[in-house]
This record gives C-alpha cells, sequence and structure tokens, in this order.
C-alpha cells in the first residue's frame, strides 16, 4: 500500500499549515458560540454566562414560524429532489444515448451556475406564470437546485453496483421493475440517506434561492436572518446562528458518518475523497 | 447434426422490455429540469429585452436597451472589479489549499478522513451565517478591534466595507471547493513519485513545481473552475462584509429586483454575467483541455 | 463447420438448440450464424480466446442480449422473444453478482421466492441446496463476509436451485486462484453429475475445458471451428487454430504428395489416414510434442534425425528444442520418469533421433 504511506520527513510544516488553517477556519464559528452565551450585548468583551438571547429566541415568534417554514421546506425538498435525483441517476446509468448524455450535462448545469442566477430566473418563471411567492414557490426552486446533489451521489453508488446484479435479477424471475425494486433500491439505500441529509442541510441554510422566491410571511429562516443583520450585529443573532450552525454540522457529519455503518466505498465521504484504495 | 438452413433464418424481434423501464425514469425529471430551470433561463433572455410599464411593472418587449444601458462606465467597472475578485479569490484559495490539501493527504495518516470531515462541515453548514461570524468579529466594535485597541497595537482599524474584507469572505466561503479536488488529486498520486522527485530536484520547492504540481493538475483546474463560478456572482460577501465602493455584479442584480425595481435591466445584468461566465469557462476549458494533452 | 455427431433420437430434445444464431454489433459480425445442440445432462463447454464470440452466444441464451437474426430454442421451445425472466435459464456470472444487501440463504432461495414457493419447502430446498456446496454452516452471513471460493459456490447454489434446463456459466473460475481453481473444477463436475442438469460453460482455459467437459466447441471469431470429447478435439483437429489453441502443437506447412507431407525437399512425413487432399496441395501438419520420443523409439515410428538446440527443466517434464534444419526446430516434451539416470541427460548439441506414431501426424488445410 505504498500510496498511503507518509512521506518520510519531518512534518513540523505540515502539523503547523494545518493548525493555523483549522485556527482560521475554526475562530469566526467558535466566536459566534462564545458570545451568544454573553450576558451583555457586546461582542467583543465577554463578561458571564448568560442563556437570555437563547431564551428570547424561543419567545420570538416570527422566529419561530421562519425555524418551521424552514424545516418544512428543507423536508419537501429533500424528498422531491431524492426521488427525482434517483429516477435521474438510474435513467442515466442506463441510458447510454447520445440524448441520455445531453440531459447528464443539463442536470449538472445547476451546479456551476452561481445562485443568483438560478435565483432571478426562478423568481422570473414563477412570476411569469402567475404563481404568488410563498413557502411552494421556495420548494420548488430548492428542488431543482438539489436534484444535481443527489444524481452525483447516487450515481456514484450505482456505478459500484454491476450491471450484472441487475441481470441476475432478471435471470432468477425478475421482471426489471421488480429487480429495481427489490434488488437496486436496497443497495441504494446507504447512498440516498446519505445525500438526504446533506440535501437537507443545504437547502434548510440556502440563502439566496430562498431570498428571491419566497413570500412575504413566513420566510426561510435563513432571509430573516439576513434581514437582521443588514441591521447590525447582535448576540441574539448569534444564538440562532449557533443554533444553526450545530443543526447542520450535525447532519453533515451524519450525512458522512451513517452511510459507512452500511458498508465500504458507499459514503459521501468516500466519494469526495476518491475513496480507500 | 441439423442441416444448416440459412434461408430459413427469421430475424429475431426486439425484445422490447428491456429499456422502455429506464427511458420512462428518466422522463420526470428530465420534465422537470426543462419547465423549472431550462425553461427559465429562457424567460430571463427574453425579459431581458423588455422594458418596465408605467405603472412599474416589467414587461415582454423587443428592446435592446437595456444591454445598450449596460454599456456605460459605471457598469463596466462594476464587471471588471467582480472579475478583479473572483480572481483573487482564486489565487489565495489555491494559495491556502495546496499546503493544506498536501499536508492532510500526505501527512495526515489515519487522521486523514476525520480532518477531511473537520474541513467540509463547516462549508456546508450555512454561508450566511459564516460571513455574519466574519462581520462580527471585523466590525469596529468586534473582537479584533478591541483586542488591537487592548494590546496597544492600535486605535481600531477599518476592516469591513474594503476590497480585502469582500475577498476574504469569498475565500472563506469558497476554499473548500479548492482543497477538495486538490486533495482528491493528491490521494491518487504515487508518493514514490515525490521522493524521486525530491532525488532529482534537490529541493522541496522545486520538486512541487516539476512534480506535484503538473501531476495534480486535473484537481487544480477543476478547484480553480468551482471557485471562480460562484465568487464572480456572489453578493453576500460584498453586501455584509463591503459597501458601496465594493460592489459587484451579483449586488446590482440583486438591487435591481429588490429596490430599483427594474427587472429587466437585471435580468439583463443576469444574461450578460452568464455570457461572461460562459465565455470564460469555455476558454478555460480549452486551455487546459489542450494542456492535458501534451505528454 | 464440423459438430460431432450425436445421437439425437426422437425422445431427447436437447437442452439448448441454436439455429443460425446471429449477432452484429455496428457492422461486426460477433457470432456467425451459429448452429448448435447441447444434449440433456451434458457438460458443454464452449472454448474460445478474448472476443471470440463465446460470452455474446451465452447471453443471448440467458436472454440478455437480443440476437440479430436466428433462434435460440430451450427444451425444444422457441424463447428467442422470452424475457430471460421467463426463461427456464439460469446463469452463475463470472462477478457472481450477489445481492449484498440479503444473506445467503435470502440469496439462494432468491429466484424459488419470485416463483411463489411456500415458506417450507423454500427452507428445506434452500438448506439442501446449501448443503450440496458445502455451505451449510453459512447460510446467515452476508456475502461481502465470505472469500471468493466460497461466493462462487452460493452464485452457483442460487442458479442451481431452480432446476433449470440449462445452467450457464461465464467464466465462473476465473477470478480464483490456481489451487481453488483445480478443487472448484473437481467440485463443479462432480455436482453436475449429482443433479443431472445440462451445463454450458464458457472458459478461454482450454485445461478447464477439456479436464471438465463432455463435449467442447472451440469457438474463433464468432464460429464454431470444431466440436466434439475432449479427446477427439485433442487428438484430431481439423484446424490450424485448433491445433494451436488446445495445447501446442508443432505447425510445419508441406505439400501433400504420395501419402505424405514434404515439409522440406529432404523430409517427408507419412500421414496414411489423412483423407481429402490432393496431390500437390499446400497443407499443414500437426504433431503434439508430448507425441515425439527421443529413446525407446519402436519400429512403427516414423524417425526424424535432429540435433538439441535448448533444454528446459519443468519438474514433472523437460522440454527440448530439436532443430531437423537451420530455420526448423520441434518442440518435444519428456515426462521425467524414474529410469532416467542423471547422466541419461540430453544437452544441447547432442544429436537425437526423434520418433512418433504416424497416426499423431495430423493434417490440415
Amino acid at each position: 500500500m505504498a500510496r498511503a504511506r507518509r512521506l518520510e520527513r519531518k512534518p513540523m510544516f505540515a502539523v503547523v499549515v494545518t493548525a493555523v488553517f483549522f485556527a482560521w477556519l475554526y475562530l469566526p464559528i467558535l466566536a459566534v458560540a462564545l458570545f451568544s452565551l454573553n450576558d451583555k450585548k457586546s461582542l467583543s468583551t465577554f463578561s458571564g454566562f448568560s442563556l437570555r438571547w437563547y431564551d428570547d429566541l424561543v419567545h420570538n415568534d416570527a422566529l419561530i414560524d421562519s425555524l418551521l417554514a424552514s424545516l418544512k421546506i428543507a423536508t419537501v425538498a429533500t424528498v422531491g429532489s431524492l426521488v427525482l435525483g434517483t429516477m435521474l441517476a438510474l435513467g442515466l446509468e442506463r441510458v447510454r444515448s447520445r440524448r441520455g448524455r445531453v440531459i447528464g450535462a443539463v442536470t449538472l448545469l445547476p451546479l456551476v451556475t452561481p445562485e443568483i442566477v438560478t435565483g432571478v430566473a426562478a423568481l422570473l418563471l414563477f412570476t411569469g406564470v402567475g404563481l404568488k411567492l410563498s413557502m411552494t414557490t421556495v420548494i420548488l426552486a430548492e428542488i431543482t437546485f438539489s436534484i444535481a446533489y443527489v444524481t452525483v451521489i447516487v450515481r456514484g453508488r450505482l456505478a459500484g453496483v454491476s450491471l450484472e446484479v441487475e441481470e441476475a435479477a432478471r435471470d432468477l424471475g425478475c421482471t426489471p421493475f421488480q429487480a429495481l425494486r427489490l434488488v437496486i433500491l436496497p443497495t441504494l439505500v446507504p447512498a440516498l440517506v446519505g445525500a438526504g441529509l446533506l440535501v437537507f442541510a443545504l437547502v434548510f441554510d440556502d440563502f439566496v434561492l430562498a431570498f428571491f422566491t419566497t413570500g412575504v410571511d413566513p420566510q426561510p429562516l435563513p432571509v430573516r436572518v439576513y434581514s437582521s443583520i443588514r441591521f447590525g450585529v447582535s448576540p441574539a443573532i448569534n444564538a440562532i446562528g449557533t443554533l444553526m450552525l450545530i443543526g447542520s454540522a450535525l447532519l453533515i457529519v451524519a450525512a458522512l458518518v451513517l452511510p459507512r455503518l452500511f458498508g465500504r466505498g458507499t459514503s459521501s465521504l468516500d466519494l469526495i475523497t476518491g475513496g480507500q484504495k | 447434426m441439423a442441416v444448416l438452413d440459412r434461408r430459413g433464418a427469421k430475424p429475431a424481434p426486439r425484445s422490447a422490455q428491456r429499456t422502455w423501464l429506464w427511458g420512462a425514469l428518466l422522463a420526470l425529471p428530465t420534465a422537470w429540469m426543462v419547465a423549472f430551470f431550462v425553461f427559465s433561463m429562457a424567460i430571463v433572455v427574453l425579459l431581458s429585452f423588455g422594458r418596465t410599464t408605467n405603472d412599474g411593472f416589467p414587461a415582454f418587449a423587443t428592446s435592446t436597451a437595456n444591454y445598450r444601458a449596460l454599456w456605460n462606465d459605471v457598469y463596466l467597472e462594476l464587471f471588471w472589479r467582480s472579475l478583479l475578485y473572483a480572481l483573487a479569490t482564486v489565487a489565495i484559495s489555491v494559495l491556502i489549499a495546496y499546503p493544506v490539501a498536501y499536508a492532510v493527504a500526505l501527512h495526515g495518516g489515519r487522521y486523514k478522513n476525520a480532518l477531511i470531515a473537520a474541513i467540509v462541515v463547516p462549508f456546508f453548514a450555512s454561508y450566511l451565517i459564516r460571513m455574519y461570524a466574519w462581520k462580527a468579529l471585523l466590525s469596529d466594535d468586534g473582537l479584533v478591534n478591541s483586542g488591537l485597541r487592548g494590546s496597544g497595537l492600535s486605535d481600531g482599524v477599518t476592516f469591513l466595507n474594503t476590497p480585502w474584507a469582500v475577498i476574504g469572505g469569498l475565500v472563506y466561503g469558497f476554499v473548500v471547493f479548492m482543497i477538495l479536488p486538490i486533495y482528491a488529486s493528491l490521494e491518487r498520486l504515487d508518493v514514490s513519485l515525490i521522493e524521486a522527485g525530491k532525488d532529482l530536484y534537490h529541493g522541496p520547492v522545486r520538486t512541487f513545481f516539476s512534480v506535484t504540481l503538473p501531476a495534480t493538475r486535473a484537481g487544480l483546474y477543476g478547484g480553480v473552475l468551482l471557485v471562480f463560478l460562484p465568487a464572480l456572482g456572489d453578493f453576500v460577501s460584498a453586501q455584509l462584509l463591503g459597501g458601496a465602493s465594493t460592489f459587484m455584479m451579483g449586488n446590482l442584480v440583486q438591487q435591481q429586483f429588490t429596490e430599483g425595481q427594474n427587472w429587466p435591466l437585471g435580468s439583463a445584468l443576469t444574461v450578460a454575467m452568464m455570457a461572461a461566465l460562459t465565455v470564460l469557462m469555455v476558454a478555460y476549458l480549452r486551455a487546459t483541455s489542450t494542456q492535458a494533452q501534451e505528454p | 463447420m464440423s459438430t460431432a455427431p450425436m445421437s439425437t433420437t426422437a425422445a431427447t430434445t436437447p437442452s439448448v438448440s441454436l439455429r443460425s444464431l446471429t449477432k452484429t454489433f455496428g457492422g461486426s459480425i460477433v457470432v456467425d450464424a451459429l448452429d448448435l445442440d447441447i444434449a440433456s445432462g451434458e457438460f458443454f463447454s464452449l472454448l474460445g480466446p478474448s472476443g471470440c464470440g463465446k460470452t455474446t452466444t451465452l447471453r443471448m441464451i440467458a436472454g440478455f442480449s437480443d440476437p440479430t437474426s436466428g433462434t435460440v430454442l430451450v427444451g425444444g421451445e422457441d424463447v428467442t422473444s422470452t424475457p430471460p425472466h421467463r426463461r427456464d435459464v439460469n446463469t452463475v456470472f463470472q462477478s457472481y453478482a450477489l445481492f449484498e444487501h440479503l444473506d445467503v440463504r435470502g440469496n439462494v432461495g432468491f429466484g424459488l421466492r419470485r416463483r411463489g414457493l411456500d415458506k417450507a419447502t423454500l427452507n428445506r430446498r434452500v438448506s439442501d441446496m446449501l448443503e450440496l456446496v458445502e455451505l451449510g454452516d453459512r447460510g446467515k452471513e452476508r456475502p461481502s463476509r465470505l472469500s471468493g471460493g466460497q461466493r462462487q459456490r452460493v452464485a452457483l447454489a442460487r442458479a442451481l436451485i431452480n432446476e433449470p434446463k440449462v445452467l450457464l456459466l461465464d467464466e465462473p473460475l476465473a477470478a480464483l486462484d490456481l489451487k481453488l481453481r483445480r478443487a472448484m473444477q473437481a467440485e463443479l463436475k462432480a455436482i453436475q453429475r449429482e443433479v443431472g442438469i445440462t451445463f454450458l460453460f464458457v472458459t478461454h482455459d482450454q485445461d478447464e475445458a477439456l479436464s471438465m467437459s463432455d463435449r467442447v466447441a472451440i469457438m474463433n471469431e464468432g464460429v464454431i471451428e470444431q466440436c466434439g470429447t475432449p479427446e477427439d478435439v485433442y487428438e484430431h483437429p481439423t484446424s490450424v487454430f485448433a491445433a494451436g489453441f488446445i495445447g501446442t502443437s508443432n505447425l510445419m506447412s508441406g505439400t501433400w504428395s504420395s501419402g505424405c507431407v514434404a515439409i522440406s525437399p529432404t523430409v517427408s512425413i507419412p500421414a496414411p489416414g489423412h483423407q481429402g487432399s490432393a496431390e500437390g496441395d499446400s497443407v499443414s501438419v500437426a504433431v503434439r510434442p508430448e507425441k515425439i520420443w527421443l529413446s525407446d523409439l519402436t519400429p512403427a515410428m516414423f524417425r526424424l534425425p535432429g540435433t538439441i538446440v535448448a533444454t528446459s527443466y519443468h519438474g514433472a517434464t523437460t522440454q527440448h528444442l530439436v532443430s531437423i534444419t537451420p530455420d526448423l526446430t520441434l518442440t518435444v516434451l519428456e515426462q521425467n520418469l524414474p529410469r532416467m539416470r542423471a547422466d541419461d541427460r540430453w544437452i544441447p548439441g547432442d544429436r537425437v533421433e526423434m520418433g512418433w506414431l504416424p497416426e499423431h501426424t495430423v493434417v490440415l488445410r
């Protein structure tokens, strides 16, 4: 396993570089968390522990509405993109024609398009069709954007399930549809779990798309937080921000770790890092 | 043995059940993407030729007024600024990503996956809050300034509302998209190549430029694209960490759809931005793929 | 095209019949008008190099590939347009293609469950089959925890349990190491004898084909070059390809003249049994290295003098390169029998006399 071998020299620079990087990466986040527990309004001097800002949150009806709205949006969008993304992944893996490749490319476009462009486009589409902006429009836009993530992750897993497994199912008496239901989909479950958790976190936190496609009330949580930030920094924002960060972090960690419990090579982490050799 | 009778061989019927299922599976998502993505883009292009009615509502038309309005100094300066910020973001990201990816990939050992996870997790958790975090840190009453004042180093530096704050925010937001591809490339690299290079080139720096960099080219090119594209169109960083003097294209677009209420102009801006992006991307892909063909 | 004669009385329908089976892929003919009958209960091998069309043929019999023309009959029934899940055929795939989300029993019983068998019968038959392939104690394990050889047996059990008219095996032993392969070859043969199901075995390993099969068909570039019992095919190859693909042969070209093949102005090899060539025809002649003797020659043997050019020791055998003329060298394979003493061995430079029985001279067109 020569490839995994470490280089034979003092890793001092490596340790320093990694330490500095992680400090830069986590310092702002930790600062946010720290000062959300401050008993005074200051964001530069920590005077004592207090949960008052979190207490305020709980009593902030508008914020709670937004939180619930975001949860609802994320849930529906996750289910929708999982269904559509999986259908897409299955179809693309098997349909090898020119048309299939074009469709594959088009579905990846949202990933390389700046969010502001998709946001504007979605806004124009909805108003052009006469659809009033609301949670529904946010959900529709988020699904469109998230399909690509699901497709990529599921295709990655699908590539590891050889064509022969599907043929074996048919050889043993399954119609193509039964083969899909009884053999292929069960094998995809780890990938679906990982993709689902990832999409949930992304949609929940998403700001730009939500900004352009939301109705007046209730607004998704990131949009409401953004409005507050426009007025200036405050510990209240620190509090809600900390909660959002913790929630997302837990989801992402779960997305990376859970599928691994199903076996090697099935988690998004492996897909990202190129897999273990 | 049965007689060969080629005359009687009939053409075999197509077994029709094989591909209908997969084609059917493609139909619904494709229809969705066409409706919600392709079609919506088309409307943006259409409205860019539109106008605003007297009541202030956007309407379709066939006027190039919006595009002509774009061709003036103010907008062009904005475009160049966005381009500059995005390029700076890419450059700084490369400078950060390579050492970090290198350190984790080649010296991470058992902790490699944990380290990568620790890097990835924050990046997928709320871009908005992380920009806010810097805003809070760098503001005049923020932690950094109070630290500077407290230690007597300075009376307070204005970090916010400067190009560097915006670029810093962009880097903080997108550097992971540079780290991951480079990391993946380094993972696939054969370590003995680097060791052989060190023998040949007698120095870590030269080894890096002559061996490591060319071998991880693919990751680098991917990372550049994945950082440049969102950075160019971003408006959150400029909005929260910058001001009027650091406006980017994204801010201008956002303005047209909120306070400015000039949707046709906003559409034209969006189309111009997409056109610029496409041109740059195509040129970039051309340049990098011809390089890849070199032995 | 030659196929060995087979006694097909009206009562014994072949398990598999191919009639003018053809497959073209974008302009090139991969399988060219194959005609074949495989008898019920036969262990039949389809042998050939990569790309000869053997796997494509298998897939057409299984139903995963549509023929361009021709028919496939299984048990006398035309199944050419029947989808795979309704054919009375089962396949053991090269990669085993096990269902990772089910345990061993779940995998093996999969086909039976699709047919709606009741739980009790299903469990009993699964247990019986697991006993047959010696995996009785592994029923509850996941495929990922099994070794290569064990996975192979699960794949076999999973296919066999459905009692198909014919079992298709696509190079099932290719992924196993040598020792395991030998063991599995013997096991497979024993299992086939015990259950009596027709096996159609695809392989590129001629050793495997020869040792396991009742009949072998050699395929090359989409056609069956020769079909017969292993001895038939080995001792009497009917084409240059067959002679070279199965085992090794010394191949020489010459002219047919008065019952002999003249391979040079001075050397003429008699071939008494050969028919069908006219005086003056160009022919090829093949002699197997192990048929050539360097000592204890009998009077009936054709003799040819030569010089040892090189010798290599292979444990059980010794291989010699003997030159007859400067540009004609024959390979001779000698068994290292105990009667040979150390100073008896040939060394390069020795003049020897080679001999072989005339019936071992094979003349090919």
